[in-house]
């Protein structure tokens, strides 16, 4: 069963078509006949699906199917107009708008429903989660964008998983996970340290919900003093949510301790991130000789966080003495879309940056 | 439980010498050729009219809950669906004797080609003249902008008005 928005100005069209759908699909309609509303009611619970009039007084149909693109919370929902423009230049507008299917009326309920359950189909296939499993992300160098890229990461997966990840920011010295995403960060982790029975409601309930869909566990907005997190409680607050995600990303602070040994042993992948400078790889030579035990799922991730040329990655792969997973690029634009609140990953899909983690995630998997 | 979203209403595209008028008319008592050919009255009601500019045809620059159009300012109308957009005496049982012949036939800002039915020898004088229907169905129709060739409409019909057209070509019988 899926959750259907129908956007159209005629009642009788709307009572007909949530009819069918219930009847034939046992989906779950929402009708509107209006753009604003269903721009609002889709925001705010978003669809598995739409189907969209293009012909509505106010608001245009291509005007909710750009707004519903430009929302992370409902960029990848497949979207169908059904329109009595059945011109090739109202087709050609209405896929440039962001629709995934076009119809003119007038139409079997046999034929919409078939391209329903199609569409339904494919975003179910989509939907499989790009990487299952935690990938933990560290450098014992600090100032080498962990947390952007740990935050690009997880955007891109809950982006492609229908929100299906999970972030978790473990720096006990105000993290900044929840800044880059425009999120406060109450509650956070530290209101786990006192809890006495920690069970999936009691995680569930300290942990963010971004518009993308992505959920984040944050680190306390002020460094925690005088008070030691226990290791045990932070090793069931994973486990639970490895059993309640399919993928999740965890932002390591620079050290060594009880905590980051925790996720790295709960880690299916570790990702240390390098920059080209000497300090970044002499460090990075140092924690790979400090956690050879882990060796095998260890991966290195050259990150570009500076304009200007790099050295030859071949260079640095051979002072490593290890192959590189990937390589972020620098655009400037990132930290401008931080400060907004809205990484590029979520936002610019066409940047080589978003197109770099992207990659990284498949080879990553 | 009615199967196919259609009723009374007919949805068309009516042209203008600079714009597009996609917008509902009642077809319960009169189907839009007759309501077109009808010189009782000047005037076609439309109810949800979305307005567009002819070189933007797909951008709804305004939209209204009812309006009219004047049908001697009308230049063109496409229908999508062929029988929506003839009398039914064009239609249903009407085509023995006739045959088509392919046309080409100019409007303001647009070019038409697509076919005309006949039944009897042409003779475009009669065709354009004879009678009182003001408009002339094309058959299979494509409309493209004589400016911009890239904005092209199609219909099942384009009917077009008699006083509108500037050129009206036939091709010869093979």
């Amino acid at each position: 069963m899926a959750k259907i928005l129908v956007v159209d100005d005629e009642a009788e069209l709307l009572e007909m078509i949530r009819m069918v759908l219930q009847r034939r699909g046992d989906h779950q309609v929402v009708l509107s006949a209006e753009g604003a509303d269903a721009l609002a009611q889709a925001f705010a619970d978003p669809p598995d699906l739409a189907i969209i009039d293009l012909m509505m007084p106010g608001m245009t149909g291509y005007e909710v199917c750009r707004q519903l693109r430009a929302n992370p919370s409902t960029v990848s929902i497949p979207i169908i107009i059904l329109t009595a423009r059945a011109q090739p230049v109202d087709r050609e507008a209405a896929l440039d708008a962001g629709a995934d299917a076009y119809m003119t009326k007038p139409v079997t309920m046999t034929e919409l429903v078939e391209r329903v359950d199609t569409l339904l189909a494919k975003r179910a296939a989509e939907k499989q989660p790009m990487f299952a499993g935690m990938i933990v992300l560290m450098s014992l160098r600090g100032g080498v964008g962990v947390t952007t890229l740990a935050v690009s990461l997880a955007a891109t997966l809950a982006q492609a998983g229908g929100g299906a990840a999970c972030l978790v920011d473990l720096c006990p010295s105000s993290g900044h996970v929840a800044l880059q995403l425009g999120l406060r960060p109450e509650p956070n982790w530290s209101g786990l340290i006192q809890a006495t029975d920690l069970n999936t409601q009691v995680v569930e309930g300290h942990l963010l919900q971004h518009g993308s869909g992505l959920r984040v566990l944050a680190s306390p907005i002020f460094p925690i003093v005088g008070q030691r997190v226990p290791q045990a409680m932070m090793q069931t607050v994973l486990s639970i949510l490895l059993q309640r995600f399919p993928a999740v990303v965890v932002d390591l602070p620079s050290v060594l301790n009880d905590i980051t040994m925790t996720a790295l042993q709960a880690a299916s992948g570790v990702g240390l991130v390098v920059t080209a400078e000497a300090p970044s790889i002499q460090t990075t030579i140092g924690t790979l000789r400090v956690l050879k035990q882990w060796s095998a799922k260890l991966r290195i991730i050259l990150n570009q966080v500076t304009p200007g040329s790099q050295p030859p990655t071949e260079a640095i792969e051979r002072t490593l003495n290890r192959s590189l997973v990937g390589a972020i690029p620098f655009d400037p634009a990132q930290a401008r879309a931080l400060a907004r609140g809205a990484p590029l990953a979520l936002n610019n899909p066409d940047s080589p940056l978003t197109q770099a983690v992207q990659e990284l995630l498949v080879k990553v998997s | 439980m009615q199967e196919q979203l259609g009723s009374v209403w007919l949805v068309a595209d009516f042209f203008t010498h600079r714009y597009r008028i996609s917008g509902r008319l009642d077809v319960r008592y009169q189907k839009l050729a007759g309501q077109l050919n009808d010189n009782t009255t000047s005037f076609l009601q439309l109810e949800d009219a979305y307005i567009s500019n002819v070189e933007h045809p797909a951008d709804i620059i305004a939209s209204y809950a009812s309006s009219t159009l004047r049908k001697q300012n009308i230049t063109t109308v496409v229908v999508a669906q062929q029988e929506d957009g003839l009398l039914r005496e064009q239609t249903y049982g009407s085509y023995f004797g006739t045959y088509l012949r392919t046309v080409f036939l100019t409007v303001p800002y647009f070019e038409v080609k697509g076919y005309l039915r006949l039944s009897g020898k042409l003779d475009l004088r009669t065709v354009l003249t004879t009678g009182t229907d003001a408009f002339v169905p094309i058959l299979d129709g494509q409309m493209r902008s004589s400016v911009r060739p890239d904005i092209v409409f199609t219909g099942g019909v384009i009917l077009v008005n008699k006083d509108r057209i500037g050129v009206f070509c036939v091709e010869e019988e093979e």
